[in-house]
C-alpha cells in the first residue's frame, strides 16, 4: 500500500514536470495516445506510446496505409476481427510472429476486456 | 473425602506416553486419516470419480456427467459470458453466477494481465451441500449438478460461508440463494446442449461437456498428458467439475 502511494506520488509529480517540460518544448514527437477498441468487442487497447516510443515506429509506418488518421474509424469496418489479422490485416500486418508477437499469443497484451475499459474510463475523469 | 489438591494433573505433561499415543491415534480415525480420509465422506460414489487433475477417470457416477474446462489464456474480459448468464438466468445487477477474475503481473515480459472465468465448480464433494440445514442445496443424482430447491432455502448463507469458490449470492427477489447450475433450469433442461456462457464465448475459453463420454471435447481435454490441466483450490478436496488448462 506504502509503495502504491509512493509511486501515485511520484507519477503525479512527474506528470507536473513533464507538463511544464511541454511548456518549453512544444516540439516533442506527438501521437495519438491511447486507442481503445471497443467493437466488435470490449476492448483493445492500442498504445501510441509503446509503438512510438518504446518501439520506434514513425507516423508512416502505419499512417494512411493500415490505419486512417482518424481514430478508431476500422473498428466500423465489418472485418474488423481476429481472422482478418491473421490473414496480416490490420494489427496482423507487424504481429505475425516474426516482426511482432503474432496476433493468436498473448490475447490479454491488447484485450484489457471490460475491466481494462473501465479502468481508462475512470483515469480519463 | 474428595478433595481437588488430592486429583492427578491432566496438563499435557502429565499424561502417560502411552495414553497419549491412545488419544491422538483416535483424533486419526476420527478424522479419517487411516481410511484414506474417507470416512466423513458424505458422497460415497463420487469417491471414486476422477476430479483432480493428475489422475484418470476409472468410473463416472453421473450420466452425462456435466464438466467445464476453462482455457484460462484464451479470455479476453469481453464479459459476453456474464451477459449471457444474466439474461438466460435473470441474475440481478448485485448478483453473478459466473465471473472473471484478473491477475495482474506487473514484473512479467510481454502479456500482464490474465483473466480468470470462475463459476459454481460443481465440485463432487461439496462442502455447501453438507453445510444446508434444509437440503435446499443438492447434487442432482444424475447429472451431478449443484442445484438449489429455492422453496427450502431459508436464507442462512450457511452455503455461501461453506463454498471456497464464493460462486453464491443471496437473489432478494427470490429470497433464496442463488448459483450457476450449468444453466440446466434455463437451457440444458430444454434440450439446449451447452451453457450460455459456454454458447457465446467467442475465444472458445469455455468449453462444456460429458466428461464421461470419451466422444466429447471436455473428455479429450482433461484425459492427456501434454498440457497441465487443474482446478482451483484442489487443497479444499472438494473436486471440482470445472477444469482449467492453456491452450
Amino acid at each position: 500500500m506504502k509503495k502504491y502511494f509512493a509511486f501515485l506520488f511520484t507519477a503525479v509529480f512527474f506528470q507536473a514536470s513533464a507538463a511544464h517540460l511541454t511548456l518549453a518544448a512544444p516540439e516533442e514527437t506527438e501521437h495519438g495516445g491511447d486507442i481503445i477498441y471497443t467493437e466488435p468487442l470490449k476492448a483493445v487497447l492500442f498504445s501510441h506510446a509503446s509503438h512510438v516510443q518504446e518501439s520506434g515506429l514513425s507516423c508512416d509506418s502505419c499512417h494512411d496505409g493500415i490505419f486512417a488518421m482518424e481514430a478508431l474509424s476500422v473498428q466500423k469496418n465489418k472485418d474488423f476481427t481476429m481472422a482478418s489479422l491473421y490473414q496480416g490485416k490490420y494489427c496482423g500486418a507487424c504481429h505475425d510472429g516474426s516482426m511482432a508477437f503474432a496476433s493468436n499469443t498473448q490475447c490479454a497484451r491488447c484485450h484489457i476486456g471490460v475491466k481494462g475499459f473501465e479502468r481508462s474510463q475512470k483515469k480519463g475523469k | 473425602m474428595f478433595k481437588i489438591e488430592n486429583l492427578k494433573k491432566e496438563s499435557p505433561g502429565k499424561l502417560p506416553i502411552l495414553e497419549r499415543r491412545e488419544f491422538l491415534k483416535m483424533g486419526f480415525v476420527v478424522t479419517g486419516v487411516f481410511a484414506g480420509g474417507s470416512i466423513l465422506s458424505l458422497v460415497s460414489n463420487a469417491e471414486k470419480v476422477f476430479a483432480s487433475a493428475g489422475e484418470f477417470a476409472e468410473k463416472y457416477p453421473y450420466k452425462p456427467h456435466y464438466s467445464m474446462v476453462i482455457r484460462q489464456n484464451l479470455c479476453i474480459d469481453c464479459e459476453r459470458c456474464l451477459g449471457a448468464c444474466r439474461t438466460t438466468n435473470n441474475v440481478p445487477d448485485y448478483g453473478y453466477r459466473t465471473a472473471i477474475l484478473e491477475k495482474h503481473a506487473p514484473e512479467a515480459i510481454g502479456q500482464k494481465t490474465e483473466f480468470i472465468p470462475v463459476l459454481c465448480m460443481q465440485c463432487n464433494d461439496p462442502p455447501c451441500v453438507r453445510a444446508c440445514p434444509t437440503r435446499a442445496s443438492y447434487k442432482d443424482k444424475n447429472n451431478g449438478i449443484i442445484r438449489m430447491d429455492e422453496k427450502k432455502c431459508i436464507g442462512c448463507k450457511a452455503c455461501m460461508v461453506a463454498c471456497p469458490y464464493n460462486a453464491r449470492y443471496f437473489n432478494n427477489e427470490k429470497h433464496a440463494i442463488d448459483k450457476c447450475d450449468f444453466c440446466f433450469e434455463a437451457r440444458l433442461s430444454k434440450g439446449e446442449k451447452l451453457t450460455a456462457c459456454a454458447n457465446v464465448c467467442p475465444t472458445g475459453a469455455r468449453t462444456f461437456g460429458d466428461l464421461s463420454d470419451p466422444a466429447s471435447e471436455v473428455y479429450r481435454m482433461v484425459h492427456q498428458l501434454q498440457k497441465r490441466v487443474w482446478v482451483i483450490r484442489a487443497e479444499a478436496g472438494t473436486k471440482p467439475n470445472v477444469f482449467y488448462m492453456k491452450s
